[in-house]
């Protein structure tokens, strides 16, 4: 496994995985993952893989944007976070809308915009001493691309709670909560329990899966692309306020 | 009838008729939507009862002594005011249910943002036994758990306890005892307000607007329960609660 490529894609048989392949950075979203990730996802249209696992290579997850890419003070560009931040929606749109089923195996963290990559997935497979959560009210910004995923996935009221009150939680609170839908022991865990269920995924019917989740799409409103793009911008005008840019650069320098 | 005290940048607003179980009068919803309109702009709120359960729901007593229904309406809408004055506030609100959440007591879940219980507390809308529709209640309901579970509360008579509600996702939190509601509260709104720029706001008002195909319903609900006030359903099945 080189880190020189930014996503990886492999195919097993009726499983492809897709891999965030930025371990130094905790696979954080830069413009160049984003990019990489959505190559990946469209080249998924000619696959003959059923499920897509989609996981990140090390220790985590995903950390969520690349907090020194909207940085204005460090990268010196004030128009990054509105790009990463539209990306990121037309991207979750994208994954939402593949035939494949999807299925996050969330290995370590997964934050922020990491996280509401699981709320996109069909399902979240992940091992109790994960951590996930959205802390970005906790940096003074918004998590609004990803909100209208998380409200689908908990429900609004919990959704609420999760995303008001930042932090993260462990994969077992998690679980609770219904943001994880199988929890494996440990990590060790997982891989076997990513499987399992990618395996038994991979049985059904591949037409009876992808008209499965089409209905589910058009019932739950997840086509609504537009609501995406409005969050996209909100996110990015909360986060070139001048509070919200402070409250980031203090914690890059902790 | 109900209390505000100020504390750093948190509103406290209790409801303070303990000898009736912080039951409902119209005036005491009136008091209450002025309140949330002027702490609108603090960086966080908590809801609180004083006395021993947070609220038992309208005071039913006044409600059968008045047969024109006409008290039973101002609760209607007052109930109705609140959750939706509620709503605007720009900080989030938590609320701490000690006790006893039930029926208008219950709909005030609808408006907050974090809910707060003791394990054992009893939440729930038994109000169809009366000849109340709960309707009023339903779209903020609709906006927050699923509407498999708003049907099953707002149609079953039950009280569920805080535990089971956690696990519908109607309370997000526990705690052991009822005398730990408001520390755990007011804990909760400090760390809320302490959280730095607009994001918890501007959080708020969108999640506000990606569930407001429900919430825009809420005159719909209003009037679906205004609509029976008066009758003889409620009159008789009222009146019956004294007999």
């Amino acid at each position: 496994m080189t880190h020189t490529q930014p996503v990886l894609l492999e195919t097993d048989g009726p499983i492809a995985t897709l891999t965030i392949n930025r371990p130094e950075a905790r696979n954080a979203m830069s413009i160049e993952i984003l990019e990489a990730m959505h190559e990946a996802i469209d080249s998924m249209r000619d696959s003959s893989a059923h499920v897509l696992v989609i996981t990140g290579a090390g220790k985590a997850f995903c950390a969520g944007m690349d907090l020194k890419a909207v940085l204005i003070e460090l990268s010196g560009d004030a128009s990054i976070g509105a790009q990463l931040l539209t990306s990121l929606a037309r991207l979750t749109l994208k994954i939402r809308t593949l035939d494949q089923v999807t299925v996050a195996s969330v290995n370590g963290a997964a934050i922020g915009g990491g996280c509401g990559l699981t709320c996109v997935c069909d399902i979240t497979v992940s091992h109790a001493d994960a951590k996930l959560g959205f802390p970005e009210v906790d940096l003074g910004i918004c998590p609004a691309v990803i909100a209208p995923w998380v409200l689908r996935k908990l429900g609004a009221g919990v959704a609420r709670k999760a995303m008001l009150m930042g932090g993260v939680m462990s994969g077992r609170e998690a679980y609770d909560i219904g943001l994880v839908d199988q929890l494996a022991d440990d990590r060790n865990g997982l891989t076997a329990l990513t499987h399992e269920v990618a395996t038994r995924l991979a049985t059904g019917g591949p037409k009876a899966l992808s008209a499965t989740k089409s209905l589910l799409n058009q019932l739950d409103g997840s086509l609504d692309e537009a609501t995406l793009l409005q969050g996209a911008a909100l996110s990015a005008r909360v986060l070139a306020t001048p509070e919200a840019q402070s409250a980031l650069a203090s914690r890059m320098k902790r | 009838m109900i209390r505000v005290e100020s504390q750093e940048n948190i509103t406290i607003i209790s409801l303070d008729r303990a000898d009736k179980r912080n039951a409902m009068l119209p005036g005491m919803l009136t008091q209450l939507v002025e309140a949330f309109e002027s702490a609108a702009q603090a960086r966080s709120i908590v809801l609180l009862g004083e006395g021993k359960t947070f609220c038992a729901g309208f005071d039913l007593r006044v409600c059968a002594a008045d047969s024109s229904g006409e008290t039973m309406r101002s609760l209607l809408t007052g109930l109705s005011g609140v959750v939706r004055a509620m709503r605007s506030c720009t900080g989030p609100i938590v609320l701490g249910v000690h006790g006893a959440a039930v029926a208008g007591g219950c709909a005030l879940l609808g408006g907050a943002d974090v809910v707060v219980a003791n394990r054992d507390a009893k939440l729930g809308y038994p109000v169809v036994k009366i000849g109340v529709s709960p309707a009023v209640s339903s779209p903020f309901m609709l906006a927050s758990i699923t509407p498999g579970r708003v049907r099953s509360r707002l149609l079953d008579t039950e009280l569920i306890t805080a535990e089971r509600a956690v696990s519908i996702g109607l309370v997000h939190e526990l705690v052991d005892q009822p005398e730990g509601v408001r520390r755990r509260a007011i804990e909760i709104a400090s760390q809320l307000a302490a959280k730095p720029g607009i994001g918890c706001s501007a959080t708020k008002q969108w999640l506000n607007e990606l569930v407001s195909d429900q919430t825009q319903r809420a005159q719909e609900g209003l009037d679906a329960s205004l609509s029976l006030t008066g009758g003889e359903e409620e009159r008789v099945m009222l009146g019956a609660l004294w007999a």
